[in-house]
């Protein structure tokens, strides 16, 4: 089956996450310097401003910080799957992380409910690490 | 050196507004901002400064509206020039400097754009990979986030943001330009409109429009020699949080209508307690929620209340968004906001001129914001007349 809808388009900056996805791997800078987790990614911690980086593995739990449910589509390939539901994940780690809410009805959802990774796996190329509610 | 009461707003120019067919958004520009030098009592020879807010990728093969074309096509040359990408609202705090350095005596600001007609379906441009995979798009979606969080932290939502719409829809229906002046609205019908980006309904989103909208900026010395009552920018500020909505922590406030407002407060001398009506920037209903809760108008989930009994509309304690606002007169980004509030000063508002004619306060002192991104830059502008 044909992926219609669109797919990430890794650049210098966030290459290593994608490839992280494709292992179902959540992964994240963190600064060696004041401990910070960011996303989105960048050469240097936007807090001290310190270029010392690692790489950690992100659990994958988190709660909704805020959501929307999409009721038109801007785009063809979501048109099949509204009412959809875009979410802010707050993960435990830290960072805020853009993504979808599945396995739930819109109308049960609700912010600084508990969530957990599920991965998508689009094609052979990108997986899509999205949340489910923690049941 | 304070800026209180040193630079004017002198000149407003209109178009034709609502569905236009067969316009370009360049003929919107120039237009608007002919119209705006006529109003003045100015030439096109005194124009020194023009600024652009941004211009929307061009629709049906039209060029880009660059400044060049706007200024080539209005016959400026101008000494200072600047059009600015991503909504950072800065366009007459800009112009203030410019005047404030020497560097002109008069500056025009215009925006343009022709969506409706043209056939834009804003929010289908994929801007950022790492939102387009999930399917975020637009900016319907930014605010039914940031809304959502606040429907939270702190009591709104649908029964608060119902009387925004509803209030502003009343002064459309007094302004004859409105695109939704003969167009009534109901608590109910505000229910009944469809879902777009839940929580945020049809009613709570701003209008689409065909048209332009310009303004002349000068000092309140030149702005004495003028043919009308001089509008003088009392206070102003601005502060830009600018951290994207899936990363930001502060959609329910403070935006940055609190350092923004303060800033523009400390500069006119003035408490809330001052200001007779407002033009609040109203993408959606509930920016303009947010926006007074952040001045300091109510506390955080006091706004139901605040907003209820008529306190916005004709008649009200605190008019607000007086031409019907972006969700019911027109959408021209801050030029709405600023040109309503200099229209009213000046006692040009024909049905809907604040005074006793609408039951209000005759306005002295009218306070207008502005607001880009999605609640990632605000200004803050507080106008009067002197």
């Amino acid at each position: 089956m044909v992926y219609e809808k669109p797919l990430p388009q890794p650049n210098a900056d966030d290459k290593f996450f994608w490839d992280g996805c494709k292992e179902h791997k959540l992964l994240f800078q963190k600064c060696l310097s004041c401990g910070l987790v960011r996303w989105p990614p960048s050469i240097i911690c936007p807090y001290c401003h310190s270029n010392d980086t690692d790489v950690i593995e992100a659990a994958g739990k988190g709660k909704i910080y805020t959501y929307a449910v999409y009721h038109q589509a801007y785009h063809p390939g979501f048109e099949s799957e509204i009412p959809y539901v875009t979410a802010v994940i707050e993960l435990a780690e830290g960072p805020h992380f853009l993504s979808n809410i599945t396995g739930c009805e819109p109308d049960e959802l609700e912010c600084d409910m508990p969530v957990e990774v599920v991965w998508e796996d689009a094609n052979k190329e990108f997986s899509l690490p999205k949340f489910q509610p923690i049941q | 050196m304070n800026l209180k009461d040193r630079y004017a707003i002198v000149g407003l120019g209109y178009t034709l507004q609502g569905r236009v067919p067969d316009r370009t958004a360049l003929s919107f520009h120039v237009e608007a901002i002919s119209d705006a030098i006529k109003d003045a009592g100015l030439e096109k020879g005194d124009i020194d400064g023009l600024i652009c807010y941004r211009h929307f990728p061009s629709l049906g093969g039209e060029p880009d509206v660059t400044p060049y074309l706007v200024a080539q096509q209005v016959g400026l040359a101008p000494k200072a020039m600047s059009q600015e990408a991503n909504c950072a609202r800065s366009q007459l705090i800009n112009a203030l400097g410019w005047l404030e350095a020497g560097l002109c005596n008069y500056v025009v600001i215009s925006y343009a754009h022709n969506p409706l007609s043209g056939g834009r379906f804003f929010g289908n441009r994929i801007e950022n990979y790492n939102k387009a995979v999930f399917g975020q798009f637009g900016a319907t979606s930014g605010y039914a986030m940031a809304a959502r969080r606040a429907m939270h932290t702190f009591n709104t939502g649908p029964e608060t943001w119902k009387h925004i719409a509803v209030g502003q829809r009343k002064w459309a229906n007094l302004n004859p330009i409105a695109m939704m002046h003969n167009r009534t609205m109901t608590f109910e019908d505000y229910y009944n409109s469809r879902w777009v980006v839940e929580p945020l309904r049809l009613f709570d989103n701003c209008l689409v429009t065909d048209g332009g909208r310009a303004c002349v900026v000068t000092s309140v010395e030149r702005a004495r020699d003028l043919r009308h009552p001089v509008v003088a920018v009392m206070g102003i500020g601005q502060h830009n949080p600018s951290v994207e909505i899936e990363h930001a922590t502060n959609m329910s406030g403070p935006t940055g209508a609190k350092l923004s407002g303060e800033i523009a407060f400390a500069m006119a001398g003035i408490t809330l307690d001052d200001i007779d009506a407002c033009e609040i920037y109203d993408c959606f209903t509930y920016t303009v929620e947010v926006t007074l809760q952040d001045y300091g108008f109510f506390k955080p989930g006091e706004g139901g209340d605040w907003f209820k009994d008529g306190t916005i509309e004709p008649g009200g304690r605190m008019p607000i968004n007086t031409s019907g606002g972006q969700l019911s007169e027109a959408y021209y980004m801050g030029l709405t906001q600023l040109t309503e509030a200099t229209m009213q000063l000046m006692g040009r508002c024909g049905e809907r001129q604040l005074g006793p004619k609408t039951n209000t306060r005759t306005p002295e002192i009218i306070l207008c914001s502005d607001n880009g991104g999605i609640l990632q830059t605000h200004s803050t502008t507080i106008l009067r007349r002197l």
